[in-house]
């Protein structure tokens, strides 16, 4: 600020000088440099700490942008490896190991064979059925990948089951060839091999660049210097004695809980479904391996056998699938007594064939290729119509269809819910199932467009292809596949549900699960507890504002106005303690009594005001008279003036006061008293089997429901109807009998309301409708009711004390001219001081919002964090800062999870930011309208 | 005219000190500040007489108001001092005095807007047609709708004109939209504002400048229709046109109405009121017709004022 004073320009008037007494009086006014400096000093600091805040705020939302934006990142197939490979055609099974350095591969003779990954050099071979092996080859083979089990059929009819997996070691450096060690010394420690990060899978360099084959294994070099050798291991049990002698023809495997089960279809069309169940011999130590099996035949459409045999997860189910589109579905709980569920058609279309089916990981749903290029994901779901043994139907969850060509091979994660396809166009893509988004495609050479083999690592990071002459490798860059617009935001259809849901889960017991990043389950959670608390916070708060400001003397107020502000220094985890240990259960004891009490209290209240109108003012009037003389007497201190206030009004606030004290319990014990009767009425006896849907009918949900439309009804009815008749009433009658008569009418109007609300309840619920399950539903002891009552007990102060500066600051001129055109002090409060205060009262209002959306302690503690969404008041819910909360400590850093819960924070962040926005707007629009004084 | 001097003898139901004579004002009104300097001075120049010079043809008018032996207290501080008063009924009674003498202050008894203020206490009475407005079982708001008052500052309320003029009227329930906007004409008509406004009834009070502000607040005061109405300095905001309107307002309402203003314009003072009274240090010094007050004042204190040597 340059105080230098601007050149007055020269003035043609000129002002008579003043007469300033001559000599020592004259000062010359000058700025001392002092205060100029500390001036440009405050004005900096200001400018810095203004500059700073803003900048503070941008660097928190830009840090959670920069946490959340790579979960929008495109997902890229990027190249890694080409190779000849010397074998040709479709093996029964390949197999990646963890590191994508090598794979192994089952041929139909029982030959395994591993490879390198990069370079599709042979590493080593095994054979299975070793000792008599005479030509037999495998007539049916299952691998699980997970578990890295197999279990297979020879054509002599024998099963036999084993182990396949890659056995890892650490070679001392000094047993490592010079040359070997050479190599991968040149290739870098850095880069050698795959990095075992878990973010970005996927390494910098091809894979495999820094392998070296050692001992019939890979061989690599890790970033601790270490020599890490992996090499092909096969396991291979005692064949197994099975029933019958008909030749397997499809086999499937599953660990269920109790053992692993084995499914197979024999060549006559039965269905053989076994258990394993293993005996050790105490006395050798041998473990013995028997089938416990059952078997049940499966109905074969003009003979022809099935083409896919897959065994669900827990070995409960069996799915039969014809190249057709056919299905049965065969319920193997009981593996001794497998049951037909079922049957589903795949395929519409007649001329359309299955092309492939897989499990997705967790073996639950079937990912059905077919020769249309679409692949849809089948997966059982109990919609609750019982047409099936189990209650469970086949839905087709998803569709994806990115190409016209036939699907030729599909390729399922272990660990997510990645879908690898190849086409027999060439072209090999990359889905998201749950999201249903192709996340990258590329395209085989011309020559080598027939894939027989395609395979996701067991990390996900690494697809490969193999077609009759050659290997491809790439590299999947898809660090949170999961994550689109729409599955943050839109219903997705999950696994098991019966439609598309909005669904928040973001981890649970099993790795093969589905995360369920559905934020809207949150986003409800939180406005439904902000609604509910400030359904209840906000009257309270605004109307106490209004009293206090309004009605009460300043030395009433300077002792109420601090008090309730003291409720906001109580932590809210205090409150979130106090809600969830001691008035949840209390609540969930007296429900009736309180939601009787949310009627009893007010009824209480104003039947006490109607009644101490009759007399009051006389009797105020005549006890003030007598203390004023008893004063001038000189018989009262002073100190006593204010407990036995001289004049009538303040009398009269403290018979108020006295009311009001008194009203609260009378209120309560009414709604005691009445609690019993009214949920013997309404609620069938028991208000919890009655919220449940047990017993009773919608009447008392109805009357619920309707009973404060009716309050307001009847007040609207008599504000405009039933007072202007009373005017000329009032006029004439003496004051004690219009009080009298005023107490009459209260009392019939409120028969009225109750009247009106039961009317209209029996009428609707005549009518057959039940309101059960949307408002007020099934009881959760932590529920939105207490988070309304605590969180509204945490956001009254706060819109109290900004609501009662804002009508406090209305320019007491106004409520001067409002008082002496003969206004009362209520018609005041309503027509001017609250019309004008109104962008304060707003404001409020959004402060207290903006508490109730951050709030985190005490809907952490005491809404139950259920994510569910419902509007119920007596259901829990889950806010997205509770959801922060809970879940953030345990979420890997910069894993998907950890991603989308910043994203929810920064949904926090933008909900706070609009809210504040718009009530700015608004507040400013009001202001602009009202406050130009 | 006669040259009675009529005493009023107070009744003291105070302690001592509520008498006037035996109280140096100093003491009284004793306070840092140029104001208090001022009053050094005016002490100085004008003696006080301890009681208030009332001329007969004041008390031989019928009045609506009387003020008897009225003293008022802010918190331990006096400001009124023993005022009796009669106000005569259907006449303009102009109150002057210098600043901070307690003329708002008296005004505002009338229509018992001093209750609003926590730390007042009264002594003595005010009679409305002979019935104490002080009693404890006065009903205030019946009381306020019969009196108009216009405050020293406009002030309007954030409404628009129309409600704004039609406030007393609606606060007394009246709903009919004909009888809303035939009194909001009348009342603006009456207060010189209606040909200014009325093309703008819907717009807000608060748009109107300053001057046309206090003429809506005039209008709110005469919409009521009441019997008595309470200018504050209703022209102090104004320009000399305005004023003139105001004052062309006061003639026409006299008559009608009974009305007490207080002004600071000797001239206006002169021109508008039937009586006049002049007030100083929260007493009520001289009062009469006007153009006694004006030419031939009794005390020496009130000729004092008028012509200007201080105040
Ligand atoms: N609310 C109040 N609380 C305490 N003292 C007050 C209050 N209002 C006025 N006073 C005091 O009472 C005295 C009379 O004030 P009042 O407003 O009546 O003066 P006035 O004659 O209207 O002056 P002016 O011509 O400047 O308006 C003053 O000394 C003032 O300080
Ligand atoms: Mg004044």
């Amino acid at each position: 600020m340059e105080t230098d004073c601007p050149k007055r320009p020269p003035s043609k008037v000129r002002f008579p000088e003043r007469a300033v007494p001559a000599g020592p009086r004259r000062r010359q006014r000058v700025t001392p440099p002092r205060v100029r400096w500390a001036d440009r000093t405050a004005r900096t600091l200001i400018t810095l700490g203004g500059l700073g805040t803003i900048a503070a705020v941008l660097l928190v939302g830009l840090f959670l942008v920069w946490v959340v934006w790579p979960l929008f990142q495109p997902e890229r197939l990027a190249p890694a490896a080409r190779a000849a490979i010397p074998f040709f055609g479709a093996p029964l099974q390949t197999i990646v190991d963890e590191r994508s350095t090598m794979f192994a591969v089952v041929f139909g003779d029982g030959r395994i064979e591993a490879y390198r990954a990069d370079t599709g050099e042979r590493v080593a071979t095994e054979q299975l059925f070793e000792g008599g092996s005479n030509g037999e080859r495998l007539s049916a083979w299952t691998f699980s990948p997970r578990h890295g089990t197999f279990a297979c059929a020879r054509d002599d009819g024998q099963l036999c089951m084993g182990r396949i997996g890659f056995a890892t070691s650490f070679v001392p450096p000094k047993q490592v060839p010079r040359d070997v060690r050479l190599k991968l010394d040149a290739a870098g420690s850095g880069a050698s091999g795959l990095r075992p990060d878990r973010v970005r899978p996927a390494p910098r360099k091809p894979p495999s660049e820094a392998c070296a084959v050692f001992r019939s294994g890979i061989l690599q070099k890790t970033p601790e210097g270490q020599y890490r050798l992996q090499q092909l291991q096969v396991e291979q049990q005692a064949p197994l004695r099975r029933k019958g002698q008909a030749p397997v023809v499809l086999l499937d495997q599953a660990e269920s809980a109790r053992g692993r089960v084995l499914a197979y279809l024999t060549a006559d069309g039965r269905l053989h479904v076994a258990r394993t169940v293993e005996r050790k011999n105490l006395l050798t130590a041998r473990i013995t391996v028997r089938l416990r099996e059952g078997s049940c035949p499966v109905t074969l459409p003009r003979g022809q056998l099935p083409e896919y045999l897959l065994l669900s997860g827990l070995g409960d189910t069996v799915y039969v699938v014809w190249s057709d589109g056919r299905l049965q579905r065969f319920d193997t709980s009981q593996p001794q007594r497998p049951v037909r569920a079922g049957t589903t058609d795949l395929i519409e279309e007649p001329s359309v064939r299955v092309t492939t089916v897989v499990f997705l990981a967790g073996r639950t749903s079937l990912a059905v290729g077919d020769s249309l290029g679409r692949v849809r994901i089948w997966f059982p779901a109990k919609t609750g119509q019982r047409d099936a043994a189990d209650g469970a139907v086949l839905l087709c969850g998803h569709q994806l269809w990115a190409s016209r060509a036939a699907v030729r091979r599909l390729a399922a994660s272990t660990r997510s819910r990645l879908l690898a396809a190849a086409y027999a166009d060439g072209a090999v893509r990359i889905f998201q199932v749950t999201t249903e988004r192709e996340l990258a495609s590329v395209s085989l050479p011309r020559s080598e467009r027939a894939v027989n083999t395609l395979m996701l690592s067991p990390r996900d990071d690494h697809l490969f292809a193999l077609t009759n002459r050659e290997l491809f490798a790439w590299r999947i860059d898809a660090p949170h596949p999961e994550i689109s617009v729409r599955a943050l935001l839109g219903r997705v259809w999950y696994e098991g549900y019966p439609e598309p849901e909005h669904v928040w889960q973001s981890s649970s017991g099993t790795d093969d699960f589905e995360p369920k990043y559905g934020l809207m389950p949150l986003i409800f959670g939180t406005l439904k507890a902000t609604f509910y608390s400030l359904l209840f916070g906000a009257p309270l708060a605004l109307l106490a504002a209004v009293y206090t400001s309004e009605f009460l003397t300043p030395r009433t107020k300077a002792i109420v106005k601090p008090t309730i502000e003291m409720m906001a220094s109580l932590p809210s985890v205090v409150l979130g303690f106090l809600a969830a240990l001691v008035l949840a259960p209390v609540v969930e004891e007296v429900l009736p009594e309180l939601l009787l009490a949310f009627a009893t209290v007010p009824f209480a209240y104003l039947f006490l005001a109607k009644a101490s109108q009759i007399g009051c003012r006389e009797l105020s009037a005549g006890i003030g008279r007598h203390l004023q003389r008893l004063r001038s007497a000189g018989a009262l201190k002073r100190w006593a003036d204010w407990f036995i206030p001289l004049r009538s009004t303040a009398l009269r606030e403290r018979w108020h006061t006295a009311g009001m004290i008194l009203a609260l319990p009378l209120g309560l014990s009414l709604a005691v008293w009445l609690g019993p009767r009214v949920e013997r009425w309404l609620f069938a006896g028991d208000i919890m089997a009655w919220l449940d849907r047990q017993t009773g009918s919608g009447l008392g949900a109805w009357f619920l429901l309707l009973m404060p439309l009716s309050v307001l009804m009847v007040a609207i009815g008599f504000h405009l109807w039933l007072r202007p008749a009373l005017r000329p009433v009032a006029a004439s009658w003496s004051r004690q009998a219009f009080a009298l008569l005023d107490l009459a009418i209260f009392l019939v109007v409120c028969a009225v309301t109750v009247g009106l609300a039961s009317c209209l309840a029996t009428g609707l619920t005549a009518l057959g409708w039940d309101p059960r399950g949307t408002v007020v539903g099934t009881y959760v002891q932590r529920n939105a009711l207490i988070v309304g009552f605590v969180m509204g007990f945490a956001i009254i102060p706060i819109i109290y004390t900004v609501a009662e500066d804002a009508l406090s600051a209305v320019p007491a001129s106004l409520r001067a001219a409002s008082l002496a055109a003969g206004a009362t002090p209520w018609q005041t409060a309503a027509r001017v001081v609250v019309p004008t205060a109104m962008s304060g009262l707003f404001s409020s209002l959004m402060i207290g919002l903006g508490r109730a959306v951050g709030e985190t302690m005490i809907v952490l503690m005491a809404a139950g964090n259920t994510p569910l969404m419902d509007w119920n008041i007596f259901n829990g819910f889950r806010t997205l800062s509770a959801n922060i909360a809970v879940e953030l400590p345990e979420a890997v850093k910069d894993s998907t999870h950890y991603r989308v819960l910043f994203l929810a924070a920064l949904t926090l962040f933008a909900l706070t930011f609009v809210v504040n926005t718009v009530a700015e707007v608004i507040r400013l629009r009001f202001r602009k309208r009202a406050f130009q004084l | 005219m006669s040259l009675q001097t009529t005493s009023v003898d107070s009744p003291s139901l105070s302690p001592a000190k509520d008498s006037p004579a035996d109280q140096p004002h100093g003491a009284v009104l004793g306070g840092p500040g140029p104001q208090c300097e001022a009053r050094q001075e005016a002490d100085d120049a004008v003696p006080l007489s301890a009681r208030a010079e009332i001329h007969e043809k004041v008390r031989n008018e019928p009045c609506i108001l009387e003020i008897e032996s009225f003293s008022l207290w802010y918190g331990p501080k006096q400001a009124l001092f023993n005022v009796t008063m009669p106000i005569p009924e259907g006449k303009v009674t102009a109150l002057i005095g210098p600043s901070g003498c307690g003329k708002s202050t008296l005004i505002r008894c009338i229509n018992r807007m001093n209750d609003l203020i926590d730390s007042v206490r009264t002594e003595g009475d005010i009679r409305l047609r002979g019935n104490s407005i002080l009693a404890p079982d006065v009903d205030v708001i019946q009381l306020r709708k019969r009196m108009g008052m216009v405050f020293q500052k406009p002030n309007p309320f954030p409404m628009s004109i129309f409600e704004n003029v039609v406030y007393p009227l609606r606060i007394d329930g009246e709903r009919n939209r004909r009888v809303l906007s035939e009194v909001c004409e009348r009342s603006l008509r009456d207060a010189a504002l209606w040909e200014e406004v009325k093309d703008r009834l819907k717009e807000s009070g608060l748009r109107l400048s300053g001057g046309q502000q206090q003429r809506l607040c005039i209008a709110r005061a005469i919409a009521g229709q009441p019997e008595v109405l309470l200018l504050d300095e209703p022209c102090s905001a104004l320009d000399p046109i305005a004023t003139a309107k105001i004052e062309d307002l006061i003639h026409q309402l006299r008559g009608e109405y009974t009305i007490v203003i207080v002004t600071h314009n000797m001239q206006q003072a002169s021109r508008v009121s039937d009586y006049t009274a002049f007030m100083y240090l929260g007493r009520l010094v001289e009062y009469g017709p006007t153009e006694e007050i004006f030419t031939r004042p009794r005390l020496s204190e009130t000729e004092a004022y008028i012509t200007g040597r201080f105040g």
